[in-house]
């Protein structure tokens, strides 16, 4: 499923342009090694944190896009390498848990 | 990262990398303080000011391999998520001193992890490095030296399979009896 058809379907508010990608799977964690570790080229990953090292982490993982949940707003550092890097930043009032649930909805499975 | 022995692994290959022989590790907890302060120290090729500046920056590295590293921006995510801070000093030629202090009973601290595990694996990978690991408790403390452990080993291999079991046997006790951390 295209990326921005995700942002639209879970009223996602979009940070920066948004990347003519594929979402080929899901990933949520909050603990940045073990994304590192686990998530998938293509994943779109949800997360909590809002620091700039999540825009580090989805650069090397060349990620889909990066949702941070829970209504928290990024760090005016993370906006701006998001922008730089060209990786699509969201964020939304939903709970991690929500929106990992509706993006299960939409058929995005986990990439494991 | 899951335990900090993980951030302690992952800097002091940083100093390996930048050609140190001698690492030292400090952990040092207080528990009146509520502190628990966490010094990696080398004696490797340091960083230029203008470098050490950026090193906080995921998108700062010296792989040639692909542009950013998580290393140090981790530990310091680590350290402020527990309200503590990071700082680093270094010079060119001298070497560099990472220390980050965490809040000790902060609720998001990672445990410290396996550590007779992580020195034995850092050992084993450089013999010929020296390793300094000072661990600290309200005062107690234990302190594992291997040029120390290399005097007494009469020429046989600091990696050797026998010295490496005995090296984490004694780091676990140890650490145990003289100096755990809660």
């Amino acid at each position: 499923m295209k990326l921005e058809i995700v942002a639209q379907k879970l009223n996602l508010k979009q940070i920066n342009e948004i990347a003519q990608v594929e979402v080929s799977s899901g990933y949520a964690s909050d603990l940045l090694s073990d994304v590192l570790a686990r998530a998938k080229n293509g994943a779109l990953w949800v997360t909590n944190h809002k620091h700039t090292n999540i825009i580090g982490v989805a650069v090397m993982l060349n990620l889909a896009g990066v949702i941070i949940a829970g209504g928290v707003e990024p760090d005016a550092g993370t906006v701006e390498k998001a922008k730089e890097e060209k990786i699509s930043l969201f964020t939304t009032d939903l709970t991690l848990y929500e929106v990992v649930g509706r993006m299960y909805e939409l058929g995005i499975r986990g990439c494991c | 990262m899951r335990e900090l022995s993980m951030h302690i692994l992952d800097l002091a290959q940083n100093s390996i990398a930048a050609g140190a022989s001698l690492i030292e590790i400090d952990v040092i907890a207080d528990t009146v303080a509520d502190t628990l302060a966490i010094c990696i120290q080398d004696n490797g090729s340091g960083m230029s000011s203008e470098y050490a500046r950026r090193v906080l920056d995921p998108f700062t590295t010296t792989r040639t391999t692909r542009r950013v590293g998580m290393g140090i921006p981790m530990f310091a995510q680590a350290a402020r998520e527990c309200e503590g801070d990071i700082e680093i000093t270094t010079e060119k030629g001298l070497g560099t001193k990472i220390e980050a202090k965490f809040k000790l009973s902060h609720i998001d601290r990672a445990p410290l992890g396996d550590v007779a595990t992580t020195l034995m694996t850092l050992i084993a990978a450089n013999p010929d490095i020296d390793i300094l690991y000072k661990q600290a408790c309200d005062g107690r403390e234990f302190v594992l030296d291997t040029r120390e452990i290399k005097s007494q080993l009469d020429g046989v291999s600091i990696n050797e399979n026998a010295v490496l079991k005995w090296i984490v046997q004694y780091i676990s006790e140890g650490l145990q009896t003289a100096a755990a951390i809660p």
